[in-house]
């Protein structure tokens, strides 16, 4: 039978939780929430498993159960009368579950525990409507997205801003302000790939603080759209956070301490309850996200998803065009840098720079070893340990202050050499970076 | 005899948390419900839960067939759950003193529902009328605040 009474479409976004019971074989009822419920088809829907609990158990032994779903717009009540058929622990239906609780276990630091068991797929065999359960109001506001003449039109407006952009900047800038005139998305960023995660390149509608904050592959929403490389559409996010910091803090008062993983921070709104990350690929090379955030709870809806993803084409498209270039000119300008000349004057102890004096004694002696190193093994990650521990430094076996001597060589380096840098890569640990090319060479005085 | 519910137990039942019921049938076909209050009898053995009377035609028929039943006591904001389960000793209309205590009710889930972002417009125009009490008796209570610990039973009920 199918589901005659159709609840809604919005019904099934996971924005006021369900209720499902269920009956164990010597006929003991259960009742629980539901966060989700999944529309299949016309015939069939699928409950999340994360927890091997009283409802699984029962529907095992005995598939009969019953569903209340409710609208998040009228608040109205559907009841569907349900037969479980099977589980799902992998392909595509398990994957668009799983994704959405990847998202939010990443980002509130629970990915070990917080996850996917199955999708458990039911049958649909009565539907109905419960007509006395709430008031409605006769008129209830929802939203129009304008009609296929606006739509066309905004595709338009942003389709043109994408061809004619001559830049990255351009681009994007370009993408986000079309996106709000036409759409009301009113905040919006792009994040572009880079060899760490994904970095915020341009943002509408928040702080400029936002620029540049990164993100890990894998990590909450954004994360996980980049390594799923799918798009993903979340309603009522504060239900979906709450309900995960729920079973955070049962896990943490069981084992009797803190998980140890906090929080992710996240770039975005502090308070969004709609989120929606698509992923911008060309081919099979993930180039940046686009995300959109929206402080009510049902922004986002399917055409939403389907007309950001045409969006997306067309941005990753264009940035592929672009991005060559700017590579290209980042190589250029390596290209024209001027090769940086060391020179090790041992009887002075001191290291010249293009026959000008950079540094001398430890600072000087430090540079010179650092220096060795990456040109002979190419390694550019460094510990403090391996320094003091170097007798040819000459630091002293104790109050050493090697500290205080590396901050000076920075000082100097910042000064008169900004081509290299040495910043802190981890407590102890720091990275020596080069831009261009250098020689180094020894002697007792500058003539070579 | 039924043991008496903990002190500590009564007050969150009776605080407004989202109410949810299970019954079943004959055939062990589940029926599911959302309860509009619940107040704990003085010698804390029995509690009355309120239903819509217009929507409960199948809990009632149900209740007469089997009087099994199970009633999940939710705090919205946190999400910490209790699912007691018991039989049905009586059911009856609702008293003048219950009508009080079911708009009660709908003004403490009112501001429970409101934490978590739904207007207190909308609780209002949850239909709290005609309503039937049904006494419980519980045996069994189990936790089920969402976890790895769900389903775990409670010390006592």
């Amino acid at each position: 039978m199918s589901r005659t009474c159709g609840p809604p479409s919005r019904c099934f976004q996971g924005i006021i939780p369900s209720i499902l019971g269920t009956v164990s074989p010597d006929g003991t009822p259960n009742v629980t929430y539901l966060s989700h419920v999944h529309s299949i088809d016309e015939e069939r829907v699928a409950l999340s498993c994360q927890f091997f609990n009283k409802t699984k158990e029962n529907v095992l032994r005995n598939p009969a159960a019953t569903v209340i779903v409710y609208d998040p717009v009228t608040f109205e009540a559907y009841r569907l009368e349900l037969e479980y058929e099977r589980e799902e622990v992998s392909g595509p239906l398990f994957d668009s579950i799983a994704m959405r609780i990847r998202a939010i276990a990443t980002h509130i630091g629970m990915s070990d525990v917080f996850r996917l068991r199955s999708a458990d797929v039911y049958r649909v065999l009565r539907c109905e409507h419960l007509a006395r359960y709430i008031d409605v109001p006769e008129q209830v506001e929802l939203d129009d997205p304008g009609g296929p003449r606006s739509e066309l039109r905004g595709l338009q407006l942003i389709s043109q801003r994408v061809n004619n952009a001559s830049s990255l900047e351009v681009l994007l800038s370009g993408v986000l302000e079309s996106l709000e005139v036409a759409f009301g998305f009113q905040y919006a960023m792009v994040l572009l790939a880079t060899a760490r995660g994904l970095e915020v390149a341009a943002v509408r509608g928040y702080a400029a603080l936002c620029l540049g904050a990164e993100v890990k592959v894998g990590e909450g929403l954004i994360g996980v759209v980049a390594q799923e490389r799918r798009a993903l559409r979340i309603s009522g996010v504060e239900n979906d956070l709450r309900y995960g910091r729920a079973v955070r803090s049962a896990i943490e008062q069981q084992r009797g301490l803190g998980l140890g993983c906090p929080e992710l921070p996240s770039p975005g709104l502090p308070d969004a309850q709609s989120q929606m990350a698509l992923p911008l690929v060309v081919g099979d090379q993930l180039l940046g996200v686009i995300a959109v955030e929206s402080k009510q709870r049902l922004a986002f809806d399917e055409w939403d998803e389907t007309f950001l993803e045409i969006v997306s084409n067309q941005v990753a498209l264009a940035l592929a065009r672009v991005l060559p270039e700017r590579a290209a000119t980042e190589t250029d300008a390596a290209e024209e840098r001027p090769t940086l000349r060391f020179r090790f004057i041992a009887h002075d102890d001191c290291v010249f720079l293009d026959d000008q004096y950079l540094v001398r004694n430890v600072p000087g002696r430090i540079l010179w070893k650092l220096l060795t190193i990456v040109r002979d093994t190419g390694r550019t990650e460094f510990s403090n340990r391996e320094l003091r521990l170097d007798p040819s430094l000459g630091l002293p076996a104790v109050r050493d202050n090697l500290e205080s001597r590396l901050a000076l060589l920075r000082k100097r380096l910042e000064q008169r050499c900004p081509s290299i840098r040495l910043p802190t890569s981890a407590r102890g640990h720091f990275r020596v970076e080069i831009d261009g090319a250098f020689e180094l060479s020894e002697g007792e005085s500058l003539e070579r | 005899m039924p043991v008496a519910l903990p002190e500590d137990l009564v007050e969150f039942l009776e605080s407004g948390v989202s109410i949810i019921i299970a019954t079943r049938d004959a055939r062990l076909r589940p029926e599911v419900l959302r309860g509009l209050g619940a107040q704990v009898a003085p010698d804390r053995r029995s509690v009355d839960v309120f239903v819509n009377a217009e929507l409960s035609q199948r809990l009632l028929s149900d209740i007469a067939d089997n009087a099994r039943i199970a009633v999940a006591f939710s705090r919205i904001h946190d999400h910490r759950t209790v699912q007691l389960k018991g039989v049905v000793l009586d059911v009856s209309d609702v008293s003048r003193e219950q009508s009080v205590e079911l708009e009660r009710y709908r003004v403490a889930f009112a501001e429970q529902v409101a934490m978590a972002g739904l207007p207190r417009s909308v609780t209002r125009r949850m239909r709290i009328e005609p309503a039937k009490a049904l006494r419980v008796q519980f045996d069994q209570g189990f936790n089920q605040t969402p976890g790895p610990g769900a389903g775990g039973p409670m010390e006592q009920p």
